[in-house]
């Protein structure tokens, strides 16, 4: 008989005290700031349930929230496919492959602030390449600081190009998986090249995709740092995403409670979709 | 003279009037004692956590659930998996996880379309859990 030992559970401990100090305690704080009212001086009167039936009924958070789905939607909708039609596209064996895979990881190294401003200089009609170039050159009228339009084709530009590398780079290691034999049978059938990537390709990537999808989901979702950068929530309230405002309740006007009640919505809704889409996608493997 | 010396049989009787009506301004009075406001009073004065009793029990109904699916885990490894009817193969946890997942939406929809008090969403998050270990 194999004897198991409990040894590996005094390896974990390290994390499990990191991830109580960095993600349980807060969380704690979070439920109990939600239920009450503070004015500062760390003094706090309770409040009861007031928080959560104000924010659900709140227009500012059903707008936030409508904003921010929307762009995880577009944003998932674009870089999944592009990130699989690139993965496809790139080359298998020879020394394009490592020239590829480092420019697809370059964008991946940037921190998310630099990103952010970036592309705010990139983007600046007076000296920045791009706004420059639609302004002057193409005679386009583009200044994300004053259109809604144009701040949110840059803020999903911008997320198109940081992170579509991370689907490509996924997607390349699941179609690198598959052996040669699969192609070779598909070729004796005469399968058309949809078929082999319906077929072959697709189920085969399945896997990665599901992380890809899960991971840029929940990025996506609780974005902050980038569109802050780039637009600051602006103009006016246009690309203010949820998390942008979630700062604002917290900080700027420092409702904590109110923020809290927030908070608990916001990951109440990021766990519930996490799960609906890692249950939906491994549901035929078990 | 009579009236003079009644005046003066009532002055104690002032002065105690004063001693009861008036020597309380100003002081502390015993509350009466509440369960609600024992029950939501800050627990650890000045602690940056702002913990309360009712907060402190919900976090330890949550742990204990924890502990007991541990418990049950070392007693029946291998989690108890079943296809329910939602077509999911799930554990015992699962069915927690979902369970409780789906008390917070009731809530969450009871307080954003009807309003509290939450016993009647309540009494649809208790049926629910049950229904998860049931069927799910």
């Amino acid at each position: 008989m194999k004897t198991e030992t409990q040894r590996g559970w005094l390896f974990v401990l390290p994390v499990l005290a990191l991830v109580a100090f960095n993600a349980l305690v807060p969380l704690m704080t979070v439920v109990n700031y939600s239920v009450q009212e503070t004015f500062g001086n760390n003094q706090f009167f309770w409040h009861g349930l007031g928080w959560f039936s104000d924010i659900l009924r709140s227009e500012r958070f059903h707008a936030a929230l409508g904003r921010q789905l929307f762009f995880t939607a577009t944003i998932l909708a674009i870089e999944v496919p592009l990130g699989v039609a690139i993965a496809l596209a790139m080359p298998r064996k020879g020394i394009w492959v490592p020239v590829c895979l480092v420019l697809m990881a370059l964008p991946l190294l940037i921190p998310w602030n630099v990103v952010g401003a970036m592309w705010n200089i990139f983007t600046l009609p007076d000296i920045g390449l791009l706004g420059y170039t639609l302004n002057t050159t193409l005679g386009i009228n583009y200044n994300m600081t004053q259109s809604p339009v144009a701040a949110w084709a840059t803020i999903i530009v911008m997320d198109v190009w940081h992170w579509t590398s991370l689907v490509v780079l996924l997607a390349y290691a699941g179609l690198i998986s598959i052996p040669e034999a699969y192609y070779q049978a598909a070729k004796i059938d005469g399968a058309s090249n949809w078929s082999v990537f319906r077929y072959i390709q697709l189920p085969k990537m399945k896997r990665v995709l599901t992380i890809a999808v899960l991971l840029r989901f929940m990025d996506s979702f609780n974005i902050y740092t980038e569109p802050f950068v780039l637009t600051g929530g602006g103009p006016g309230n246009s690309t203010t995403l949820l998390s942008i405002d979630l700062v604002k309740v917290a900080l700027g006007q420092f409702d904590l409670g109110p923020a809290a009640a927030m908070s608990l919505i916001y990951f109440a809704i990021t766990l519930a979709v996490s799960w609906l889409f890692y249950t939906l996608m491994t549901k035929d493997e078990s | 003279m009579k009236k003079l010396a009644s005046l003066i049989l009532l002055i104690p009787g002032v002065a105690y009037a004063q001693q009861a009506g008036w020597g309380n301004v100003g002081q502390a009075q015993e509350e009466a004692f509440s369960l609600a406001k024992w029950w939501t009073e800050p627990l650890f004065s000045g602690f940056w956590m702002a913990w309360t009793r009712a907060t402190l029990a919900f976090f330890i109904v949550i742990f204990a659930m924890i502990a007991v699916m541990a418990i049950l885990e070392i007693r029946r490894p291998g989690g108890d998996k079943r296809l329910g009817i939602l077509g999911l193969e799930t554990t015992r946890g699962d069915r927690l996880f979902i369970g409780l997942l789906g008390s917070a939406y009731v809530f969450i929809a009871w307080l954003g379309l009807i309003t509290a008090p939450l016993w009647f969403p309540l009494a649809i998050a208790v049926a629910w859990i049950g229904f998860c270990f049931w069927k799910v």
